[in-house]
């Protein structure tokens, strides 16, 4: 979807168009659900906030400004709901984490079992602004800056959660070459 | 096979969910619920506002009708008269075309 594209629907969306919501919600849905999985540890909880969050966009639209993308906002949204609900538990994120890597086993072309079992449990230790900062950057494609403005953080700051939470996941795979 | 490359084969494989229309749907039928919980709080607000406007209204014409009860009177009475004539026309004036048309 193009830039000019993303503004006329949501200049549609906040006049009340529940059809350009939609095309919104379904062109950016895998980027903020996929983060918010990374982050969470846990599918039906991330899905559950990525619901929250698109919600929380539509009845907030106003007041999007345009600084960042539309996915970026609404990242930036599933992100402070789950950080604030503390619904992403760790035990449940390592335990989750463990049966989503046995769930995709049978993809072709994935990674191995029991190194998808080992990044689970090593995300799900990060402390939770650098698995988010890594969820974003590594995971998803997001770049700094994107990352900055979503955590709210300084740049400077992103790039070395990316750095050290980068360095911790090589170690839990068994080794700190890169 | 280096760690790096076990790395990024794994964030790549891991946790990337499938387009579904099905959360398009959920999404959707939330933001619906919410803009009906919206729409009906204002209504409740718009009718709690007029029934405010109506008791204060209706407090002084207390007064005023007992001042002018008989002059109140009559007009509900001229008032009742009226709608019973406007009835008992429109209603013949019903037969009458029935009758024609039969």
């Amino acid at each position: 979807m193009t830039g000019d594209e993303e503004n006329r629907l949501i200049a549609a969306a906040r006049r009340g168009g529940s059809r350009a919501f939609a095309i919104l919600v379904g062109a950016h849905q895998q980027a903020v659900r996929g983060f918010l999985r990374r982050f969470t540890g846990h599918w039906a909880d991330a899905d559950d906030i990525a619901q929250e969050a698109f919600v929380t966009a539509w009845s907030r639209l106003d007041r999007f400004a345009g600084r960042s993308s539309f996915r970026s906002w609404v990242s930036g949204i599933g992100f402070r709901i789950a950080r604030d609900a503390r619904r992403a538990h760790d035990r449940a994120s390592v335990r989750d984490g463990e049966w989503a890597a046995y769930q995709s086993d049978s993809d072709e072309g994935a990674a191995p079992l029991e190194d998808r079992i080992a990044l689970a449990g090593a995300m799900a230790a990060l402390p939770q602004t650098q698995r988010a900062a890594v969820a974003l950057c590594l995971g998803e494609g997001f770049s700094h800056s994107e990352a900055a403005a979503i955590l709210k953080q300084p740049l400077g700051t992103v790039k070395s959660h990316v750095n050290r939470g980068r360095e911790r996941l090589l170690k839990a795979l068994g080794g700190e070459d890169g | 096979m280096d760690n790096e490359t076990r790395l990024m084969r794994v964030l790549a494989a891991a946790t990337l969910p499938a387009r579904d229309p099905a959360f398009v749907l959920a999404v959707m039928r939330r933001t619906e619920q919410q803009r009906y919980r919206v729409e009906r709080v204002r209504a409740l607000l718009r009718g709690a506002g007029l029934a405010a406007a109506a008791a204060a209204l209706a407090v002084p014409s207390i007064g005023w009708a007992a001042a002018y009860a008989e002059a109140l009177q009559a007009g509900a009475l001229a008032f009742l008269a009226l709608v019973a004539l406007v009835w008992a026309t429109r209603s013949l004036a019903q037969r009458a075309s029935a009758a024609w048309a039969g």
